[in-house]
């Protein structure tokens, strides 16, 4: 085995260089790896030189033969085969100088089609390949907890439960936490306050992921001073990249915090992925962090510790990230979770009840959303790529045809078969490679426009640079490509009878029957891939277009919201409620405002937190209790929203603190907790606390579509602002014009009112409904192009073949003709051949699609993988399409003149 | 190639000149150079077969090393083994390479780079 791949190693070497030095080198290898040593990268290395002195002697040899001397003689066919290549070279330039269009034709069309997948392979890469910024990230582990109950596994981790796993874990290398949250922070400026986006983590985990500071230090173990690490986005755009502040104190939530240090650019932490499902804002860049530590001020202010002092076990808001040990593999380290998490249910029933653990590696935890639809485009443009060789082989084809005569001359004098085969493998190797430099352009422009037109939710998507995974892939691809374009033309050339050709010298060329059937297949290649992918695109359009109809429950149109944090001295409900008062007074009275409202979950453009909800009429243990989506309602929300109240009553100014606690549900929790019930009157109680007054249901609103636009609506209850107002609510304003136009009296308005109150995140429903499918978009969109081209080349791939096929039956045409054939007869005949060769490719691409739409299940929504719809019309189109793609060249045979045409005899 | 210059082959690559090191206390074998490499070199230095091979192909050509037509020792003979000596043209090559790394050396000191400073 080991000598075998050392031989296949050794062939790297010239031949000669081999005889002379191949047993000496073996008895090396083989005394030195008894040794030991890495096997593998020996005779990686070997072969890498093998390459250099390979070509270190053609160098030599074809340019120096006369100044060194040589230890080995360049033996007969090295020799030669050098001297050939050179000459096929020079051969093939001056053809393509002697056809500039053909030639520059074709490497566009390779360019086009290497660049473009390049670009989307080098998204891929640096989206999913390329190693998170942390040290060994293919080491790194988010650990979550798995709520067994509801079936959701990954679950914020409970601080206490945290500290657990961190104490009792084998497996791990250390286990560092943050919070799961990002925390809109204020921080003070001369300008008024502004919000910054701030994430709380354990003191050592920027040494847990192996990164220290570009300018300062991060966290000293177990730090818990009032500190603070800026990252560099946020450094350069609110200090102008001012070195100095480092070592400085600014205000944050009005008290002194002392910048300690700022992060190197590259650095993310967290990426979206590793954050809960809940939280204050759906801002997830951060822009900086903060130590948490399990005693002390912060801890209580962070509601860390219960009443009697303890941390926390019952509350999940901890994300975790650990770094497992060497040699152990993920799966161990999920045992060892799940291992601890059982012990703590044991321990602690009254809190873990139900609650695993899971183990994620970080690299899915950050992007494993966003794999299937990349792995979808790049799946795309090979076929796009595919196609376009296919079109470029057909060309070559046809040329190879065209040059018949020549090749026949060659074999007649003497060329050897393979030999004109290699001359014609050259001359597409040639094309490729030229179209692969080219390419390098093309994948520039594309990769900058992928960038730039890409949605924001994509993760790492800034990350993405053409790195030496890239070029190799584009070489690769250049290689293949050259490979694919020329093999056909070469393989059909092989069988040219010199005889038959020059003798028929005066009829043209009649393709032999092989090289028909070549093309035949090419044509049905071609046609089979585009059935193919353009149903993977129709599949996706319209999947867009069911999202695109849904109706999210409320009225987007004329709405425009941001959230704001309230001044951190207001710290009782009254205070609270006395600025809300004046608030919504203020901004009912800006013209143009129809209604104004607030919530602390905004559809589509926030995160969501739930609650266990206790019911008078169904009382249940502890550990079985529903769980429903939780969010308050401020001043006329349901109406600023166009959100329609079908039963009882929304909310009204009685509704108070010292008035009976109420809520209103939806339409799915009614249906869902109170079957065959009317819910109005109906006496819940939210969290698990057998405790404590009833609220009761007052009323019933229509669903929402809150997670996202396909997220079918969960149950969900909203309470009142009055009786428990929020700090950092969303404020939503139905305007009676454009929304956009109030966003500057708004904050003009805001300032006058209190100018330490940030507003942020400002935007319009509709923008948020249109950033809600984005992503859908974007691979609608590259996937829709790459279906147009499909098409495009599907059509020209026929046409061509078409043409070429009647040029070469000039004469037969004629003859028929002559002998009073109908044209409409040869029109019948030559758009039936090619529906004929159409119909084959459609077949095959039909069942090509099939797995497709498989393959595509997880992107569509409400179609089924295998809709008729679609997998009836495009193949009915693409059959129309080759047929019609012949009546160009079918008219031109029916114009032959039969005089003309035999003439030509 | 008439007149023999040594200086025309200078500066040797760094592992033509661990060879002719190597084979200057006599002749040696393929992986006795190599042996014989790391061994000086306390295991710093780790010439790789391709490496080496290469590097002695090159100084095969410009004669500076030759090939010995059998074995020095009769017992240790074996038919895969090659044993490389250094000729005289080599042995000037090396003594020149030698002078000039002295020269950077001497240069090296005067110029403080170099702990033990005798310049």
């Amino acid at each position: 085995m080991r000598r075998a791949l050392f031989s296949l190693a050794l062939l790297a070497y010239p031949r000669a260089f081999r005889r002379r030095f191949g047993a000496e080198m073996y008895d090396d290898f083989h005394r030195r790896s008894r040794g030991g040593g890495d096997t593998i990268r020996t005779l990686g290395t070997l072969a890498i030189n093998g390459f250099a002195e390979r070509w270190s002697a053609i160098v030599r040899w074809t340019w120096f033969s006369n100044a060194t001397p040589h230890l080995y003689q360049p033996q007969g066919r090295h020799h030669m085969s050098f001297d050939t290549l050179r000459a096929d070279v020079r051969h093939t330039l001056r053809i393509a100088i002697k056809t500039p269009v053909f030639t520059a034709l074709t490497i566009l069309a390779l360019a086009l089609g290497i660049g473009a997948t390049t670009a989307i392979f080098a998204v891929v890469n640096g989206v999913l390949l390329r190693a998170l910024p942390y040290r060994d990230d293919a080491r790194l582990v988010n650990v979550w907890s798995f709520n067994t109950i509801e079936n959701r596994p990954r679950n914020p981790l409970s601080p206490a439960n945290f500290l657990d796993f961190q104490k009792m874990n084998t497996t791990l290398d250390g286990l560092e936490g943050y919070f799961a949250i990002v925390t809109p922070a204020q921080l003070r400026a001369d300008s008024g306050t502004e919000v910054a986006f701030s994430l709380f983590v354990t003191s050592n985990l920027f040494n847990m992921l192996g990164r220290s500071a570009a300018i300062g230090r991060t966290f000293a173990a177990g730090e818990e001073a009032p500190v603070v690490v800026l990252s560099d986005g946020y450094w350069r755009r609110r200090f102008g990249a001012d070195p100095a502040i480092v070592g400085k104190p600014v205000m944050l939530n009005g008290r002194p915090v002392q910048v300690v240090g700022v992060m190197p650019r590259d650095f993310v932490f967290p990426y979206p992925g590793m954050l809960g499902p809940s939280g204050f804002t759906r801002v997830t860049s951060i822009d900086m962090w903060l130590p948490i530590a399990f005693s002390g001020p912060v801890a209580v202010a962070n509601r860390m510790l219960t009443g009697s002092g303890e941390v926390v076990r019952s509350a999940h808001w901890w994300g975790a990230i650990g770094r497992v040990k060497q040699g152990v593999s993920v799966p161990q380290v999920d045992a060892d979770m799940k291992r601890i998490a059982a012990q703590l249910e044991q321990a602690y029933p009254a809190t873990n009840k139900g609650w695993s653990a899971t183990v994620v590696p970080s690299i899915d935890q950050s992007v494993g959303t966003i794999r299937p639809a990349l792995m979808i485009l790049l799946a795309g443009i090979a076929f796009v790529l595919l196609m376009a060789s296919v079109n470029v082989a057909n060309l070559l084809l046809a040329r190879s045809v065209a040059r018949e005569k020549e090749l026949a001359t060659r074999v007649a004098l003497g060329a050897g078969r393979s030999r004109i085969a290699r001359q014609l493998l050259t001359e597409s190797m040639l094309l490729s490679i030229v179209a692969g430099l080219a390419g390098l352009f093309v994948m520039w422009w594309t990769l900058t426009a992928l960038i730039a037109f890409a949605p924001a939710d994509i993760p790492r998507i800034h990350e993405v640079t053409i790195d030496w995974r890239v070029l190799l892939a584009a070489s690769l691809t250049t290689v293949l490509t050259g490979l694919l374009v020329g093999v056909l033309p070469a393989m059909s050339s092989a069988t040219i009878n010199p005889q038959a050709s020059l003798q028929d010298a005066s009829r043209g060329s009649v393709g032999s029957g092989r090289r028909r059937r070549a093309r035949a297949a090419l044509v049905i290649a071609e046609v089979a891939l585009a059935v193919a992918i353009t149903t993977g695109a129709v599949l996706l359009l319209r999947s867009f277009l069911s999202v695109t109809n849904v109706n999210p429950g409320f009225d987007p149109n004329g709405v425009l919201t941001f959230q704001m944090n309230l001044p951190p001295q207001l710290t009782n409900a009254d205070d609270r409620l006395a600025f809300y008062r004046d608030f919504f007074a203020r901004m009912e009275a800006l013209p143009g405002v129809v209604s104004v409202g607030g919530t602390t979950r905004v559809p589509l453009g926030s995160t969501s937190v739930s609650t266990s909800l206790q019911r008078e009429s169904h009382p249940l243990p502890a550990a079985e209790l529903p769980e429903v989506q939780f969010r308050r309602a401020m001043h006329n929300y349901f109406q600023a929203m166009g959100i329609p109240i079908r039963r009882g009553r929304g909310f009204d100014s009685n509704d108070i603190s010292t008035a009976p606690p109420v809520a209103i549900i939806n339409d799915t929790m009614a249906s869902k907790l109170f079957p065959n019930q009317d819910p109005i009157g109906q006496h819940i109680r939210i969290g698990s606390t057998p405790s404590g007054p009833w609220t009761t249901i007052v009323g019933v609103v229509g669903d929402v579509r809150h997670g996202g636009l396909e997220e079918v609506p969960l149950p969900e209850m909203y309470i009142t602002y009055l009786q428990g107002p929020p700090v950092s609510p969303f404020i939503v304003m139905r305007t009676a014009g454009d929304p956009q136009r109030l966003a500057e009296p708004v904050r003009a308005e805001m300032r006058l009112i209190d100018k330490n109150v940030p507003l942020y995140d400002m935007r319009t429903m509709s923008t948020l409904r249109s950033d809600a499918i984005s992503t859908r978009r974007f691979v609608l969109l590259i996937v829709g192009a790459f279906g147009v081209l499909a098409l495009g080349l599907a059509a020209i791939g026929v046409y061509g073949v078409m043409s070429l096929i009647v040029s070469e039956r000039t004469r037969e045409v004629g003859v028929r003709l002559a002998l009073g054939a109908k044209p409409s007869q040869l029109l019948r005949m030559i758009v039936g051949q090619a529906a004929a060769l159409g119909a084959i490719g459609v077949a095959i691409g039909w069942l090509v699609a099939l797995p497709i739409g498989l393959l595509l299940q997880g992107q569509l929504y409400g179609i089924r993988s295998i809709d008729p719809a679609t997998f009836v019309s495009v193949p009915a189109i693409l059959l129309l399409i080759s047929a019609l793609a012949a009546v160009v060249p079918a008219f031109k045979a029916m114009r032959i003149d039969p005089v003309e045409a035999l003439r030509l005899e | 190639m008439d007149r023999f210059r040594p200086e025309s082959f200078l500066p040797l690559t760094p592992v033509a000149f661990e060879i002719l090191l190597a084979l200057a206390d006599g002749e040696r074998h393929g992986y006795s150079i190599l042996q014989e490499v790391e061994h000086r070199s306390g295991g710093t230095v780790s010439l790789h077969a391709g490496t080496l091979y290469r590097a002695l192909a090159r100084l095969l050509e410009s004669e500076l090393i030759e090939e010995l037509s059998e074995a020095p020792d009769p017992r240790n003979d074996d038919e895969r083994r090659r044993y490389y000596r250094l000729t005289t043209r080599g042995i000037a090559v090396a003594k020149s390479e030698v002078a000039r790394l002295e020269g950077q050396l001497a240069a090296a000191r005067s110029r403080r780079l170099l702990k033990g400073a005798r310049a």
